[in-house]
């Protein structure tokens, strides 16, 4: 297991988010590293989908800040949170409806593009030559996560689920992100499905881009991530790595409800 | 002090009606989540039919009818009754197939019901006013109030019911068993459904109180400005619509406040601000524009109804219709999307097929016709840009148009010909470099109108571009000194190129299809690159978009931009080819056409505003020659609405829908995709 390098890629001091008087995030200190499968994990209801929209911008936090890759982000719009380099998939799949596989990935390298009106108007090479780069890199990702070329032309909400959790990795993949929060990629799946989006995740850091993951499979998180945060009611539990937190008496308690 | 109270006194008495009528919107608002813009038209009916029920004799569709010749009080409670019953058939043939369909469906239905009926009782009454019989209380002498306010007998009779059907409807809701599931099925449906409510008999008996209000504010109105006409409810329903958000739609004493702040801010407004009683129609959608901006859930309403609708407005394929129908779409859709895919082979071959009608088609007649279904063909397609691809309703698109046509007219005729004597024929270029410069205003103007819009959605979104359109239309019409006001613009010169004059019906033609070539092709470049897939993203799921990296806020007013520039680009043309223009070319009518033309052809699609406007234009010249059409013309407006009923129940997403647009450039993936 690699050592969290000094400077983690994203740091939030004290977040606490609070819905009218529900306090459901409470000043959690978490430090995703550079390079990292950071897993972050607690029973339902401790607040993960809460953190990961804080950590994407989704939802502003009453209190806290975010410090991405040494500038603070706290209080930007959710699309500038993408263009900084998180790039997210979601709990329940949110592909775009009447799109295919390929507008889909394209429309998550929105960024990438820069033709102003004119120039797609009158077809201009730079614009041309743009396009044609990102529908090469879309069918490079497609193949990357595990899809054919066949796929490409399908409407994705068509997909069988498995697979369409692989077009929302390549879509959050071709905005070339720092940091890929994936928010439960393995529920619903089988066995086999789980270990190749385990190995698709690995791959994945090993192109730099670190990762963090909520997951409740206890076997697979063990094995994938290096550093472990555990949330209980919104608060902090453990932090750590794997083999540390999963063994911590309290975390236990936590998942198997043993009274504290 | 008088001058004021007689004023409050006016304003009581308007606002006692508009709120009667808001209550009705609210009503089935708040159970359905549906504007149902037909409240106007059962508006004018209880109207009609109470001063039916009150006269000897009743000429209808030409033939006198005798009539019972009841008193106001058994007439009205006749007419409500009647009208109560019409709104729950229209519930059940034209809105309950729609329940779980998308937004725009029954939204586009309720406007297509309120078509037929408008026409249907111009049909039967005939186009003129019906005087409304007098009442013997209209007779008695006014009372005064404070040595100084004049109000009749009538007055404080429409007062006092109007504040009784409140109230009683408000211990209605609270109290009766009825009452209990209304508001539990306008809290959730599902849920209610669930416990066992019948939900399609609340909603049922929601559409019956609420047409019986209408009914009621109508033949009130009636009563007091003593006439019946087919057209009366268009403007006070708009106004009890916007009373209801005002209020916060949904909410009964929200659509009561709403009501009585609008009839107390037009009738003092009128009174007092200068030419106030121009401006007074104004007033009610700046107002409501102004408070949609600070706070779109209006003054008693619930925030979460501004939610966004996910997905396409219109959705897909119905579940209705009889097999060999579905076949039949099946097959037709199968041959579209078989052509769709062809890309610029089947738009090519379109052409040719315009060119070659446009060169043969002999009758000068036919060749206007055609003309009009190329403009109003372009139109739908910059109103589909915001409509279809961005999902975003716009029922304020005509504005953009109207700064078109009047920006090329203002410059023609009332600056260079009036003020510096140009002869039009000698500034023949001045029409091109108008082409491009109203389309810029016009997309300014759209940017502009657009931004206080960015945070409202779905049915928020629709009212309050249709409350900027109707400011552009109250603007058009009072600001003489720049518009010529109603009277128009007479006399803008018919396109020239060169020196060659290009007025003939066939030079016409040709040239709007160049235009249309133009804007087409304009358009797909920007649907086909990442510009329309942030367009389809942000339709199809804002708060994705966004965290893929779309600034979703700015690409809305590019959409906006890009449809406002096709507005004013087309309405230059259209100036000076109809080379008459006037506010009434620009009315909330046309925008709802040109809706329904894009719903018709299929939104999102690029043949699709065309298909619309060819089936529109070349089925009401074909209508005309049905004779019952020919001896009541405004019948054709009724079988079109009675069209797009049926359409929205069989056929929701349009006929072209299926001409599938790719969103990626073409040529740009030719060899990838091996």
């Amino acid at each position: 297991m690699r050592a969290p390098s000094p400077t983690p890629l994203l740091e939030a001091r004290a977040i606490t988010v609070r819905f009218g008087g529900l306090e459901a995030v409470g000043g959690l200190d978490m430090a995703i590293g550079r390079n990292a499968i950071h897993g972050l994990i607690g029973p339902n209801g401790a607040g993960k989908t809460t953190v990961l929209n804080v950590l994407t911008g989704f939802i502003r936090p009453s209190e806290g800040e975010l410090v991405f890759d040494g500038e603070a982000i706290g209080g930007l719009g959710v699309n500038r949170f993408a263009r900084r380099g998180l790039a997210r998939t979601f709990q329940n799949i949110r592909l775009f409806g009447a799109m295919t596989v390929l507008e889909s990935v394209l429309v998550g390298a929105h960024q990438r593009f820069s033709a102003n009106a004119l120039s797609l108007v009158f077809g201009r090479r730079a614009a041309r030559e743009a396009e044609r780069a990102m529908i090469v890199r879309a069918y490079e990702l497609l193949d990357f996560v595990g899809l054919g070329a066949e796929v490409a032309d399908r409407v994705a909400t068509t997909l069988s689920y498995g697979h369409q959790r692989r077009v929302e990795i390549a879509r959050a993949l071709i905005s070339a992100p720092k940091l890929l929060l994936l928010d439960e990629p393995l529920a619903g799946m089988n066995a086999v499905e789980k270990s190749e989006i385990a190995d698709l995740v690995r791959q994945v850091r090993a192109q730099g881009i670190a990762v963090l993951l909520i997951e409740h499979d206890m076997q697979i998180v063990r094995r994938l991530c290096d550093h472990l945060t555990v949330l209980d009611y919104g608060r902090r539990l453990a932090d750590g790595p794997p083999d540390e937190v999963l063994a911590d008496p309290a975390v236990q308690a936590a998942y198997l409800g043993r009274a504290r | 002090m008088d001058y004021f109270g007689q004023l409050l006194a006016n304003g009581l008495v308007l606002g006692a009606i508009y709120a009667l009528t808001a209550v009705a919107f609210t009503l089935v608002y708040g159970v359905v989540r549906l504007v149902n813009f037909a409240f106007g038209e059962l508006f004018m009916l209880g109207a009609f039919l109470t001063a039916s029920l009150m006269l000897p004799e009743v000429r209808l569709i030409g033939v006198a009818v005798p009539m019972p010749g009841f008193s106001l009080p058994v007439a009205a409670a006749g007419a409500i009754a009647l009208t109560a019953l019409l709104g729950v058939l229209v519930d059940r043939i034209a809105y309950r197939p729609l329940r779980n369909a998308p937004r725009l469906a029954p939204l586009i239905t309720s406007i297509a019901v309120s078509v037929v009926l408008q026409s249907l009782a111009q049909t039967i009454w005939g186009a003129e006013e019906l005087r409304f019989p007098e009442f013997h209380l209209a007779t008695l002498p006014p009372v005064v109030l404070f040595d100084s306010i004049y109000l009749s007998v009538m007055d404080l009779v429409v007062m006092a019911t109007a504040l009784a059907a409140m109230l009683g409807l408000s211990a209605f809701i609270a109290r009766s068993s009825l009452g209990r599931a209304m508001r539990a099925s306008a809290e959730d449906q599902m849920a209610a459904t669930l416990v066992g409510i019948p939900v399609n008999r609340v909603v049922a008996a929601a559409f019956a109180i609420g047409s019986g209000f209408a009914a009621l504010a109508g033949l009130l109105y009636a009563q007091t400005y003593g006439f019946a006409h087919s057209g009366m409810g268009f403007l006070p329903g708009l106004k009890a619509l916007t009373a209801a958000v005002l209020g916060g739609i949904g909410s009964i004493p929200g659509a009561a406040l709403g009501g009585l702040i609008l009839g107390l801010v037009e009738a003092l407004g009128a009174g007092y601000l200068p030419n106030g009683t121009a401006w007074k129609d104004a007033i009610s959608f700046v107002l409501l524009v102004g408070l949609l901006y600070l706070r779109p859930q209006g003054l008693l309403g619930k925030p979460e109804l501004n939610s966004a609708g996910r997905g396409s407005l219109l959705g897909g394929a119905s579940d209705f219709g009889a097999v060999w129908l579905r076949a039949a779409f099946a097959t037709f859709d199968g041959w579209l999307a078989r052509a769709a895919a062809g890309g610029p082979r089947a738009a090519l071959a379109l052409l040719a097929f315009a060119l070659l009608l446009g060169a043969l088609v002999p009758s000068d007649y036919w060749l206007r016709i055609l003309t009009m279904v190329v403009v109003y063909g372009m139109l739908a397609s910059g109103l589909n840009v915001i409509v279809g691809f961005a999902g975003l309703l716009d029922l304020g698109f005509v504005a953009f148009w109207a700064v078109g046509s009047y920006l090329t007219s203002i410059l023609f005729v009332l600056l260079l010909k009036d003020q510096f004597g140009v002869a039009p024929a000698d500034i023949w270029w001045l029409l091109y470099l108008n082409l491009p410069l109203a389309g810029l205003v016009a997309a300014g103007f759209a940017v502009i109108l657009g931004t206080p819009t960015l945070r409202l959605r779905g049915d928020y979104l629709a009212i309050m571009t249709l409350g900027f359109g109707e400011i552009v239309r109250v603007v058009a019409i009072n600001w003489m000194d720049l518009t010529n006001g109603p009277m128009g613009i007479r006399g803008i010169p018919a396109p020239n190129l060169f020196g060659i004059a290009l007025g003939s019906p066939r030079a016409q033609f040709f040239f709007a299809l160049a235009l249309a070539v133009l804007v087409v092709f304009a358009i797909a470049r920007l649907v086909r690159s990442y510009v329309g897939r942030a367009w389809v993203a942000i339709r199809e799921d804002e708060e994705a978009a966004e965290a893929m990296g779309v600034p979703t806020a700015r690409y809305k007013l590019y959409a906006y931009a890009a449809s406002g520039f096709v507005g004013g680009f087309v309405g230059v043309f259209y100036a000076h080819s109809q080379q008459y223009i006037s506010p009434l070319n620009f009315s909330l009518f046309e925008n709802i056409l040109l809706l329904m033309l894009v719903v018709l052809g299929g939104l999102g699609t690029f043949v699709g505003p065309f298909v619309g406007a060819l089936i529109w234009i070349v089925f009401l010249q074909l209508a005309l020659d049905l004779p019952f059409v020919q001896a009541y013309p405004e019948t054709r407006f009724a079988l079109l609405g009675v069209v797009l009923v049926v359409l929205m129940v069989f056929r929701p997403q349009g006929l072209a829908a299926s001409a599938r647009v790719a969103l990626t450039m073409s040529g740009a993936r030719s060899k990838e995709a091996a």
